[in-house]
């Protein structure tokens, strides 16, 4: 019973899923689970970005997180708009996404990122009904900023951390060093590294979709 | 029995939610450092109370050395390069009771707790649903990978410690399709598991496990946004 032909099954169980996936229907249980499963992949994948840009880069290497986290998981992502094709998918998708990192100790201005950001991702891919080869990579390209969360502190909370050096009797020239790294010029090169990795990324995913789950007719 | 000890000795995760916002509300605020100092003192000792002595250890001594860095004078010691490792410190240091308080709500909320918190603060069960299945499907994760690694070195593709390093883009597909493959059998079984249980239902869905706010929660509560509020208010 087990072996039905995979896209037949998670349609059948539930009475809201009834309706072809158009990108109209609700969320109904089945699509939840999924989104469950394959956020978790995800969450891998930025556990594996997150060892690789702190190997690679150092002590302030998390500020290239979000560019490898999208270099790597547009597989994941693609597979997972591909399998609910739903509104409301890719937010749900970012908003435990960024529950987990909340929960696990990081800064709260995370969880406003990976909210916004994803639900403007999701307004895209729903205008190409999830099926826009072109409105997806976009789509992706901005969900994939909605993990910038963890290092924003590092250029918004700049002010909280001056004054916290200076209650330690540091003085302001040597405050202005340790920052002439921490600047506009270090935001816009992780920004716009976020870009070049999350179309590599997603076009690779892309790719990997072409060659194995459309065959195989799990996509 | 065995809730009712773990009730007393680990604080309700409600609690532990109202810690993480503590911690990081103090991000936002200019706290002093002896502010500093009580409120991590105070988000230790939960963790001590859980029985995890050991990591509470390692995190006050990673404060203790984070914090005397930060005081450090290189000019005094003649060692400019200091500068750097001194900033960074203080730094880690700002982001380090965030951590504290995580790494307590992480290793001390069992999953089932942490469901029925959710959805005792009125979480949408569209959140709540891929939250089950997230922490229910790591260990899944772990287990197929190390398959997948055995049986590619069953063939000898990426075997060895440079292997997988060598061609990243055809580790990553050899590596990630089968998961992915595997992960949307997973959900097709789990969806049918969870609707025969009745996940899919409308409605309150009940819980074995018993959440309680009890005064020591409360306490612990007041006790860490006294330092906080008075900080604020500019007292200390």
């Amino acid at each position: 019973m087990t072996k039905q032909t995979p896209n037949a099954m998670p349609q059948q169980p539930t009475v809201e899923a009834t309706t072809p996936s158009t990108g109209r229907a609700k969320l109904a249980t089945a699509d939840l689970i999924t989104i469950g499963v394959f956020t978790a992949l995800y969450f891998v994948m930025v556990c594996v970005a997150t060892l690789a840009s702190t190997l690679f880069t150092g002590g302030f290497g998390s500020i290239f997180l979000p560019a490898i986290a999208a270099l790597i998981s547009g597989c994941v992502w693609m597979l997972m708009v591909a399998r609910t094709g739903k509104f409301g998918g890719i937010t749900v998708m970012g908003v435990v996404i960024g529950l987990f990192l909340f929960v696990s100790g990081h800064f709260m201005l995370s969880f406003v990122a990976s909210i916004v950001f994803p639900v403007i991702a999701d307004l895209i891919a729903r205008i190409g009904h999830y099926k826009n080869k072109a409105l997806l990579l976009v789509s992706y390209v901005v969900f994939s900023y909605g993990l910038t969360g963890p290092i924003l502190p590092l250029w918004f909370m700049k002010d909280a951390y001056v004054a916290s050096l200076e209650a330690r009797g540091k003085d302001a020239a040597y405050i202005d060093g340790v920052f002439a790294n921490i600047n506009t010029g270090t935001f816009f090169l992780s920004m716009g590294a976020i870009l070049v990795c999350a179309v590599i990324g997603g076009w690779f995913g892309q790719r990997m979709m072409r060659k194995h789950f459309i065959k195989a007719g799990i996509a | 029995m065995n809730s009712v000890c773990g009730r007393i000795r680990n604080l309700d995760p409600r609690t532990k939610l109202v810690l993480l916002i503590l911690a990081n509300l103090m991000l936002f605020f200019h706290v002093a450092v002896s502010t500093q100092a009580v409120m991590v003192v105070l988000f230790l000792l939960p963790l001590v109370a859980a029985g995890r002595w050991r990591m509470a250890l390692k995190f006050a001594v990673v404060y203790a050395v984070l914090t005397a860095l930060g005081f450090l004078d290189p000019e005094f010691l003649g060692m400019p390069w200091l500068h750097v490792v001194s900033a960074l410190a203080v730094g880690a240091n700002m982001m380090l009771p965030c951590f504290i308080t995580g790494a307590y709500a992480f290793s001390t909320t069992s999953p089932s707790a942490f469901i029925c918190a959710m959805r005792r603060i009125h979480m949408p069960e569209a959140v709540v649903i891929p939250c089950v299945v997230v922490i229910r499907f790591f260990p899944t994760v772990a287990q197929d990978y190390r398959q997948i690694r055995a049986a590619m070195a069953l063939r000898g593709i990426a075997s060895g410690g440079w292997g997988m390093l060598r061609h990243p883009a055809q580790s990553l597909e050899y590596i990630l399709i089968p998961l992915l493959m595997n992960a949307t059998n997973v959900a097709q079984d789990l969806s049918v598991a969870a609707l025969t249980k009745g996940l899919g239902r409308a409605g309150a869905h009940t819980s074995r496990t018993r959440i309680h706010m009890t005064p020591i929660d409360w306490l612990t509560i007041v006790v860490c946004t006294v330092p906080l509020a008075l900080d604020i208010a500019g007292v200390i």
